[in-house]
């Protein structure tokens, strides 16, 4: 009895242990690399995919829903970034922490949509990421830089905005190590199963899944934010581009929703894939990830850590 | 200022009715196979590059254009049907994951005919004559109302197809009851296949209305009809056929009527925040789920 009890106690022991190496070795490999490769734009995308497939698994993989708007936080990110910087005058720091509020903000105002189920959800949400891409359009063009956008040379440093990108993606994990350890997580899984019984168990849903919508919005937020100052430039084409809807979905789910390391095995082995191989044809690149998403549903709808979770189900409970 | 008005309401009812045509594809889709087709707006472009090239390579007039292209994307959804979709119904989640297939499909389709077409926009070379009618102080351009004509008369048959004819009332019974319709008999494979059809054989119609009507188009601004189509569903409800129409007219009218008043930006602003705003009072569209039992 007592040996069984300390087994348990092992087996849920288990999870946070192996996810705490995961993320030390992920941390060591991304602290050390501008100083082993001179590929560090490869590295910040990596960083960068992470941390946006990682936001993405707290909404769909945790709550259920399937912002197919996601893109509106990164490009309210990119553009409060912009805007802050270069029409505020701004620290490029401060700029991007009101990068992070803007998304808070966009999150709260999208809120209410968090009342719609299944598609209605995913459908509206779309309608307020092209919304939000409008308005900013309809800015006045001397604050937003108009359809040329705004350019951020004078903040120029790729090396900040790697170590920027890297704090950031560390907190992103830090948030799901909570989001998925904690009580929060349990209540908002019982949520995605069953909302009338997690309401009846006492759950407040509001609130829960507000915590989840608003730690998914800070971290595209903040990814948009740096992205444009890695890159020196904003515009509304590719701030708005639905290929980040795109990505952050298909990178999350090659891993597997609703795990920890299933984004950061997505991003990982996709972006790498896509970067080695596809970069260099634009339109066959396109063309890839459409038929690399059909596939994907059909073959693997879990991902690859479900699939592997689901064949090896014995390992299921070492698997954060 | 009243004569603008009312050519706004004119415009406004002629898109709407093309918005509906947009959204009755989608949403005969969506009741029957519960398949949300995010790639509905590129089959709408390849329609209108089919109807492109039928002119230019075989001089054929769009409106004959129209029946050839229905039947073969009839035939590509048919076979899609078996391809891609009759999978789905095991996964955990198939709205969702359909909403995801559907999705790829359309990145892979925009990026096919980014390909073949190349990013130059095309327009279909074809005029009428007289090119404007004039109602009092309406301007209407002739091409528009045999748009409108076509519409019409494609809703029309479409509308008896579901009412009055076996096929049709099976694929109406099976949106309002799934379990019940297979007991009864009907081998709810070929007519899914047989709706996937349909539903892409009316985008390909659509794809044609839409490169006579709007003067350009180009592998890229699928999205923005299949978005148009959503707010049209959304509005009226998800696969309820005439919450389609109802949607597309009170679409078609706010954005057009906004548009006497404001500028293009904000007028399609007001498309997105009327769909929010339906949406906050009435989760389910004016047509919602409960209307149709």
């Amino acid at each position: 009895m007592a040996d069984n009890t300390r087994k348990t106690q092992l087996g849920a022991m288990a999870k946070p242990v192996i996810w705490g190496a995961i993320v030390i070795v992920l941390a060591v490999t991304f602290a050390t690399v501008p100083f082993v490769t001179g590929n560090l734009s490869f590295m910040f995308y990596m960083m960068l995919w992470m941390t946006m497939a990682t936001a993405f698994n707290f909404v769909a993989g945790l709550a259920g829903y399937m912002p197919f708007g996601y893109v509106a936080f990164y490009g309210v990110g990119a553009y409060a970034t912009g805007i802050l910087y270069k029409s505020a005058g701004l620290p490029i720091i401060v700029a991007l922490i009101g990068a992070g509020a803007a998304g808070i903000v966009v999150a709260l105002i999208m809120a209410p949509t968090l009342r719609l189920r299944g598609v209605y959800f995913g459908i509206v949400s779309l309608a307020m990421a092209l919304a939000a891409k409008l308005i900013i359009s309809l800015l006045p063009p001397n604050i937003t830089g108009g359809s040329m956008g705004l350019i951020l040379s004078s903040a120029n440093n790729p090396m900040a905005a790697y170590y920027t990108m890297f704090i950031v993606l560390m907190l992103a994990l830090a948030t799901g190590t909570w989001l998925f350890f904690s009580r929060t997580g349990t209540a908002l899984r019982a949520i995605r199963d069953d909302q009338e019984a997690a309401e009846v168990v006492g759950v407040n849903v509001v609130r829960t899944r507000l915590k989840a919508w608003v730690a998914a919005a800070v971290f595209p937020a903040f990814a948009g934010g740096i992205e444009a100052w890695y890159t020196n430039a904003i515009d509304l084409e590719s701030s708005f581009n639905l290929l980040v809807t795109a990505k952050s979905i298909v990178y999350a789910m090659a891993g597997g929703l609703g795990y920890l390391v299933g984004p950061i095995v997505g991003s990982g082995l996709l972006y790498g894939v896509d970067h080695l191989i596809w970069q260099q044809f634009p339109t066959l690149n396109l063309l890839l990830l459409g038929i690399v998403i059909v596939v994907l549903i059909l073959a693997m709808p879990r991902g690859i850590v479900g699939a592997f979770a689901q064949r090896f189900s014995r390992l299921r409970k070492y698997i954060p | 200022m009243n004569e603008l008005l009312l050519q706004g309401l004119v415009n406004g009812i002629i898109l709407g009715m093309i918005y509906a045509l947009i959204g009755l594809g989608l949403n005969v889709v969506f009741g029957v196979l519960r398949v949300v087709n995010f790639a509905h707006g590129e089959f709408i472009i390849l329609g209108a590059y089919a109807a492109y090239f039928l002119q230019r390579l075989l001089g054929l007039s769009p409106f004959l254009a129209m029946p050839l292209i229905f039947a073969g994307f009839g035939v590509l959804g048919y076979l899609m049907y078996f391809v891609l979709i009759r999978r789905l119904a095991k996964s955990d989640d198939p709205e969702h994951a359909s909403l995801l297939v559907m999705f790829g499909v359309s990145i892979a389709l925009g990026a096919l005919m980014l390909l073949f077409f190349e990013a130059d926009s095309r327009s279909l070379a074809y005029s009428f004559d007289p090119p404007f009618l004039m109602f009092g102080s309406v301007i209407i351009p002739t091409t528009k109302l045999v748009a409108l004509g076509v519409v019409l008369a494609i809703t029309a048959v479409l509308a008896f197809f579901l009412y009055r004819t076996l096929p049709g009332k099976a694929l109406r019974a099976i949106i309002m009851n799934r379990d019940a319709v297979q007991i009864v008999g009907v081998d709810l494979e070929q007519l899914s296949a047989m709706t996937l059809g349909l539903g892409l054989g009316l985008a390909g119609v659509t794809g044609v209305l839409v490169a006579m009507i709007f003067p350009a188009f180009s592998p890229f601004i699928g999205q923005d009809y299949t978005l148009i189509g959503f707010i049209v569903i959304v509005l009226g409800g998800l696969g309820h056929p005439v919450g389609a129409i109802v949607g597309g007219i009170i679409f078609g009218l706010t954005e057009q009527t906004a548009q006497v008043y404001m500028n293009g930006s904000i007028a399609s602003l007001m498309g997105f925040l009327l769909l929010i705003g339906v949406i906050l009072v009435r989760p389910t569209g004016i047509f919602g789920r409960e209307a149709m039992k």
